[in-house]
């Protein structure tokens, strides 16, 4: 395992139970350094997804410890984990999108929370939604775009707060080549501006030539880091 | 988080969902309607008891030969019996008097009787506070024993049939009242269910990108209370209407008149509608709760 000074993710001994004896991870020692970007693979059912639920406290470890930007989870108070979800952007590989939502509105939620001013996020939504290309769809309906569009709503909805942490959970898993290059794309353009990326993917071919990190998961365990 | 953002999505919600919203409405308006209804039915009818228990009064007839001279001593200890509201003395010639009066066009039929034959008597209005069956017939059997006193009389069968109609009638308030309530629970809270299962996506959305509970309950809440008080109101609106228009039909026959039905108290309008919105809210927290674990 690679030793970082200041990490910005870290997993020590972390392990997943699901009753009634079905082990899900196993031992994962993990340190992830603020600004890299690492690409997560393994077969399904390796463990990938319940990886990254735990790192935004969907699911919590039945042993080990979990460090996110200096918040120790299992300290966590429920009260407490909007806090953490506002440092951590998810991209999921269903999109979860508001269908009968505007692309504005899905956007816009993320700083809604954070209870930002009708003026600011105005202009930081219709920033974030050009950026990703999709300027001219604001105002359309979440239903009528097109999957590779959908996702990268979800890509704007997950950084337009500026989070410090992006977590991708297979979002290239339903586009085709193409739509898949340009998720890439806008993930190393994030990732260039200073965001923390995990991008669980199985799909080879995106980190096969890649210089970027890759760990691997196995029935649970982490085989490369 | 700002009670203005809450209400600005709540208000926004409620357009986009307008039609769910006024479902639920409409059926916590039913559900308050049947409670109005049954409410304003044993709110009247428990009047109409009280009212009539209220007219009861012993009446205690004296001997013919008491003096004139005991008749003060003898008011004075009526009226110091525990529990007396008033005592009023009715001479011989008072009694013969009403019993004219009674009669109104055939008085000469009682033309040639002495106004004496009657005996004097005294009506002995029982306390309301105190008021009960069993304090009725102790102070009757009391009165009874005395040596000035003939007869005494208070109605006995109608205040054991009004006791016994009395006790139905609670049983059956307190009985309905109860399954009435669990309905209401069951049917606004499964309604509300369904309103937040239709949008359990939405809140796990909100929850991944850090809506806090206030951010996702607020609104949820404040449709609530504003579905139970505008439903409460327009059931209240309806009952009322309706019960103006029962009362006109009938009016004509004079019985209702008599009867000298209301219409529910404000107080207790105020505090239904209240307690109808405060109701939903609770049961949209419960039903939350399940969606929000995430």
């Amino acid at each position: 395992m690679i030793s970082i000074d200041h990490p910005i993710i870290e997993l020590k001994g972390v392990g997943k139970k699901y009753h009634p004896d079905i082990l899900a991870l196993e031992k994962i020692d993990l340190q992830i350094s603020k600004g890299e970007f690492v690409f997560l693979t393994g077969p399904s059912g390796s463990g990938k997804s319940t990886l990254l639920r735990m790192l935004y406290c969907a699911e919590s470890p039945t042993s080990g410890t979990i460090t996110v930007d200096g918040m120790d989870l299992s300290s966590l108070y429920r009260s407490q984990i909007p806090q953490l979800r506002r440092k951590v952007g998810v991209i999921f590989q269903d999109f979860k999108l508001l269908y009968n939502k505007t692309v504005f509105e899905n956007v816009a939620l993320s700083l809604e929370v954070m209870g930002l001013k009708k003026s600011q996020l105005e202009k930081r939504v219709k920033q974030v939604i050009e950026g990703v290309g999709l300027g001219d769809k604001i105002f359309r309906k979440a239903v009528q775009l097109s999957g590779g569009e959908q996702q990268r709503v979800a890509i704007a909805r997950a950084v337009v707060n500026r989070p410090p942490i992006i977590l991708a959970d297979e979002p290239t898993g339903n586009l085709d080549r193409q739509r898949t290059k340009e998720v890439v794309t806008l993930m190393n353009e994030l990732n260039a501006r200073g965001a923390t990326i995990i991008f669980a993917t199985h799909d080879e071919t995106l980190f096969q030539d890649s210089h970027r990190r890759l760990l691997m998961l196995e029935k649970g365990r982490l085989k490369r880091s | 988080m700002a009670f203005g953002v809450i209400l600005k999505r709540a208000v926004r919600d409620f357009r986009q969902n307008f039609v769910t919203h006024l479902m639920t409405t409409l059926v916590v308006a039913l559900t308050c309607l049947i409670f109005v209804f049954f409410s304003l039915f044993s709110f009247n009818l428990q009047h109409v008891v009280e009212r009539f228990g209220r007219q009861l009064a012993i009446i205690v007839y004296l001997k013919k030969d008491v003096s004139q001279e005991r008749i003060p001593t003898i008011y004075q200890k009526i009226a110091g019996l525990a529990g007396i509201e008033s005592v009023r003395f009715v001479s011989s010639e008072e009694a013969f008097k009403r019993l004219e009066q009674s009669f109104k066009d055939e008085k000469e039929v009682l033309q040639g009787v002495d106004p004496l034959f009657l005996p004097p008597s005294f009506e002995v209005q029982i306390n309301r506070a105190v008021y009960h069956l069993d304090r009725i017939k102790e102070i009757a059997a009391q009165l009874s024993q005395w040596p000035e006193v003939d007869k005494v009389q208070y109605g006995r069968e109608w205040v054991d049939r009004l006791e016994a109609f009395s006790r139905i009638v609670r049983g059956a308030v307190v009985a309905s009242g109860i399954i009435l309530l669990i309905t209401a629970a069951f049917v606004v809270s499964n309604t509300i269910k369904l309103t937040v299962f239709a949008r359990q996506e939405e809140i796990e959305i909100m929850r991944l990108v850090g809506g806090t509970s206030g951010f996702i309950q607020g609104p949820f809440l404040l449709a609530a209370f504003f579905q139970g008080t505008v439903g409460s109101s327009a059931a209240i609106l309806v009952s009322f209407f309706a019960y103006r228009y029962v009362l006109g039909m009938l009016d004509y026959t004079g019985l209702v008149r008599s009867l000298n039905l209301d219409f529910l108290p404000l107080e207790y309008i105020a505090l239904f509608i209240l307690a109808s919105g405060l109701f939903c809210v609770v049961g949209t927290a419960v039903a939350l709760r399940r969606f929000l674990r995430l």
